[in-house]
């Protein structure tokens, strides 16, 4: 069907005209997204909130023990006090900090990781690079999250940072599968032809010509990312693999299954409320960054 | 015949997948896992009973040939006798993956289903304030940590704070009565988790369908609504249907079920896994992991065999 | 309109279509009004992004909603409002009274179902019928739009068939229930140039054949030279002119139909050094001129074709008219 607004459509064979377009275009939907700017503001605030942790403005009590055990919620304990008497609401704010490592680290790490296997995938589509890369994702997608960041976590003999390692490990493969598609699109584009023509090398094609055209995909991919692994830090450390020292909301919750069935919810109750309302806030984020960023959909109005 | 040459050269070329995953799991589980030396010895061993221990485990030997063991008691499906229980391995998979196939089928064929009900409202009203009533509800549901959902769903549903309708934890299933007051909470919790996700996929999958050009010129021959439901979209919305459900069995058997089995305490699967993990009961690992990667060439071949079914295009050459 | 020997079969009154967009709504159809008469065949032209194709799936209200939308306008037929009608309704009449087909053979037709199935659901939906009689209904269809073995192509699916044959089934399955209509938009655009002329033959034969109106929607002149009687030129959702083809071609009298006349490349008495083209550019239909939509390309726009847009006039007698200021004489 004919598009009803009918300017005349240049092709999209300029990379730095189509870059721009699809930028500024986001941009103007994005504004434009009610839900996607509450969103971004509140995943801002709780950034504030992280940050105020890092420089050691606020958060700095989340391990004393300061007061009875499960006092209700006053002015003195905001959220009240855990089983033993640790400052609920101090917990939870430094929670933020550490929600905002883990998402920060796995999002960053494993979309750089995934960019760079999908576009040599990709470029080098049809050859034994593209088909020992496949077959590492399919490998990697076949064994059950769990069990593998279990059994890393084993193999790393308790280091902190093997969560981290078995997510990245693991959460790379979409985004390898989105730019690896991406790429072996833009490889026939003019100017990748042209670039090759040159005699520009292969390494310089893909890191300076091509990945940067992937960009769009990469950022809506860290954002699932982000989310992903802050959701899965709560399940890992509600079974022993998650975070090791310092707290988190998982652990939070993790503690608190003891004290519901004793009927004290409040550890419960603001470990959650503030887990739910970051990864709500980012997922509302991640859908509005989607739509606008979506080529098909900028194509389209 | 067509179909069985197409299985076997699809199981062959599964092959890769399966040493692949075999061996990342060796590496991982058995190689760098846990040690299992000094459990077996008394108080300070000396230095030729640790060598004896070790080599009696199988330590002592090089990489490859412990990995080509580990390939031989795959191909012959002979696992041994767990380190931890000294059960056969055979008997407790026997005894644990029905518990966990009763305890996720329920929740994942609800999910799914609902799943797809509610897409199929949204669709219709794409766009409108029931689609985006139910979308902003898909979002809600999406961000709730599963973990979450079920300590909610305990305190509401099985304890003296809630209705206290259910058992608080475990397994202890003699008859149907049993299993619906077991596999209840547990199902409602992962219906609960899985629906946001599957709500979203299935309004994607099905409002790309309705927007297909076919679609639109079975409308323009009159083709009612139910029909035009059924034949041209439900039906042509099949393939993208099939590979998210074949796909996440193997997952929901074998990890779905992992959080659920710990939490509310029951023998299945996914706790003998874990619970091997962090003892390294090789035997018991290897014989899981394997299953696990065989079930995902089967289910490739299933798949590729359905999408045959619905799909005239597809050839099996 | 007054033509009494002659009532028209369908007329469309002051219709407008607009889609939301993100940057406001754009009228794609701005007020048109047109009629067509029982067994001519008349065509839209225009260049893309006109409106032809929306006005073409308006009639049968199936532009994609959301989006698009009917603001305003009457859509005719007999005594019936299409445009107001309850889409129950409508659903009995489309595939009856009026067809349509469709441009894209490859995707029109519902890849997991046969042939045959599409074209009997069909008949079975609009005739009292068994499946068996709507079985040989439709080969005797295939048969008649020109397909060899129908018998056999029957339980064929549509990737087993080329464009052509995809295109001739779309025409059978639109001819089975004899409509008084047929809408076609741009049927032969995607097929090759032997194709595309053996698909017009076939569809003015089977016009005749039928004794039904045909609508074909095309932006290329030449389909329209072939095989209408009358044409509309749309432009920026108006229609700029209307009247014969002869007239059209011989002595067009809105400079934006001279300009697509002149554009198409022929053969021609003198070698030209370049082939004459419609100076700028469409407007953005966000941004349209206040007066007369082709004033800014047009070689002849005087002052006050930038003030008010001009209206159609149609000549009732030859159903000729056009939205100009300055005709050409």
């Amino acid at each position: 069907m004919n598009a009803p607004a009918s300017s005349v459509t240049s092709p999209a064979s300029l990379p730095e005209e189509r870059h721009e377009s699809i930028w500024g275009k986001a941009l103007y939907k994005f504004r434009r997204d009610r839900t996607g700017m509450i969103g971004f503001t509140v995943v801002m605030i709780y950034f504030i909130a992280a940050l105020g942790v890092w420089l050691g403005i606020w958060g700095t009590h989340w391990s004393d023990v300061e007061g009875p055990k499960w006092s209700p919620m006053s002015s003195e304990f905001l959220f009240g006090t855990n089983i033993i008497g640790q400052d609920i609401f101090q917990r939870a704010i430094y929670s933020t900090k550490t929600a905002f490592e883990i998402g920060l680290v796995v999002a960053l790490l494993s979309t750089m990781f995934g960019a760079l296997m999908g576009s040599l995938a990709g470029f080098f589509s049809g050859t034994w690079i593209d088909e020992v890369i496949l077959w590492i994702k399919g490998v990697l997608d076949s064994i059950p999250f769990y069990l593998f960041v279990a059994a890393v976590a084993f193999a790393m003999k308790d280091n902190p940072y093997a969560m981290h390692v078995a997510m990245v490990s693991t959460f790379w493969t979409t985004t390898g599968r989105l730019v690896r598609g991406e790429v072996i699109k833009l490889r026939s584009f003019e100017f990748v032809e042209a670039a090759k023509a040159i005699g520009v090398p292969q390494i310089v094609i893909i890191f300076r010509h091509i990945l940067p055209n992937t960009f769009h995909i990469l950022l809506v991919q860290a954002t699932i990312v982000f989310v992903a692994a802050i959701k899965s830090e709560v399940i890992l450390s509600f079974l022993g693999l998650g975070v090791q020292d310092g707290v988190s909301w998982g652990l939070m919750i993790s503690e608190s299954t003891l004290e519901v069935l004793a009927g004290f919810f409040n550890n419960f109750i603001w470990a959650s409320v503030f887990l739910f309302g970051l990864v709500m806030a980012f997922n509302m984020f991640s859908d509005a960054l989607q739509d606008a960023l979506d080529p098909k959909k900028v194509a389209a109005e | 015949m067509e179909i069985l040459q197409f299985a076997l050269r699809k199981l062959i070329g599964g092959i890769p997948l399966i040493l692949g995953v075999t061996f990342i799991s060796f590496l991982l589980m058995v190689y760098f896992g846990p040690d299992q030396t000094f459990e077996l010895l008394g108080k300070n061993p000396t230095a030729d009973e640790i060598a004896e221990v070790r080599h009696q485990l199988g330590y002592d030997k090089s990489f490859v040939v412990r990995y080509g063991e580990f390939l031989k008691q795959l191909v012959t499906m002979d696992f041994g006798l767990s380190d931890s229980t000294g059960e056969p391995v055979s008997s407790m998979l026997g005894r644990t993956i029905p518990v966990s196939i009763a305890l996720v089928t329920p929740g994942f064929i609800l999910g799914n289903l609902l799943g797809v009900l509610l897409a199929l409202v949204a669709a219709y009203h794409r766009s409108g304030w029931i689609d985006k009533a139910i979308m902003g509800f898909a979002v809600v549901g999406m961000s709730v940590s599963f973990l979450i959902v079920i300590i909610a769903f305990q305190i509401l549903l099985s304890s003296s704070f809630g209705l206290n309708l259910f058992p608080v934890r475990g397994w202890n299933v003699n008859s149907v009565g049993d299993y619906v007051m077991y596999v209840t909470v547990p199902t409602l919790a992962s219906v609960f988790v899985a629906l946001g996700y599957n709500t979203r996929f299935y309004r994607a999958v099905l409002v790309e369908e309705m927007t297909r050009d076919h679609v639109r010129t079975a409308r323009a021959f009159g083709i009612s609504p139910m029909k035009l439901f059924y034949k041209h979209i439900l039906k042509n919305a099949l393939i993208p249907i099939i590979t998210r459900v074949m796909f996440s069995i193997p997952l929901v058997v074998v990890s779905g079920s992992l959080l659920i089995e710990s939490y509310f305490g029951i023998p299945g699967v996914g706790k003998i896994t874990f619970d091997a993990i962090t003892s390294g009961d090789q035997p018991v690992l290897k014989a899981v992991v394997s299953l696990t990667a065989i079930l995902f060439v089967l289910t490739l071949l299933i798949t590729d065999i359905l999408y045959r079914a619905v799909d005239p295009r597809v050839s099996l050459k | 309109m007054s033509d009494k020997a002659n009532k028209p079969l369908l007329s469309v009154r002051n219709l407008i279509v607009e889609f939301a967009t993100r940057y406001g709504p754009v009228r794609a159809v701005d007020n048109i009004s047109f009629d067509i008469f029982p067994n001519e065949t008349v065509g839209i032209v225009g260049e893309s992004g006109c409106g032809k194709t929306v006005t073409g799936l308006s009639l049968l209200r199936l532009i994609p909603s959301p989006p698009g939308r009917i603001v305003q306008g009457e859509i005719l037929l007999g005594d019936q409002d299409l445009a107001q009608m309850p889409e129950k309704d409508l659903a009995r009449l489309r595939g009856e009274e009026i067809s349509m087909i469709f441009q894209e053979p490859m995707t029109a037709l519902n890849p997991v179902l046969t042939v045959g199935s599409q074209m009997i659901d069909v008949l079975l939906r609009h005739k009292k019928i068994s499946r068996q009689e709507a079985r040989e209904t439709a080969i005797e269809m295939l048969t008649r739009v020109g397909i060899p073995a129908p018998k056999k192509r029957i339980d064929e699916y549509p990737h087993e068939m080329s464009g052509g044959m995809r295109q001739r089934v779309m025409i059978a399955m639109a001819l089975s229930c004899n409509p008084r209509l047929l809408i076609a938009d741009e049927p032969t655009t995607a097929l090759d140039v032997t194709t595309q002329a053996q698909v017009l033959e076939q569809i003015v034969k089977l016009q005749e054949e039928f004794h039904m109106a045909v609508i074909l929607v095309t932006h290329d002149l030449g389909v329209i030279a072939e095989t209408c009687d009358r044409a509309l030129v749309m432009y920026c959702g108006n229609i700029v002119e209307s009247g014969t083809v002869d007239q059209l071609f011989a002595n067009p009298r809105h400079p934006y139909t001279r300009g697509l006349l002149d554009s198409i490349p022929r053969l021609r008495d003198e070698r030209l050094d370049k082939l004459p083209i419609i100076p700028g550019m469409v407007p953005d239909l966000l941004h349209l001129p206040q007066g007369c939509r082709f004033a800014d390309r047009c070689a002849f726009a005087q002052a006050d074709c930038r003030v008010a847009p001009p209206t159609l006039a149609i000549d009732d007698d030859n159903r000729s008219g056009v939205a100009c200021y300055h005709p050409l004489s």
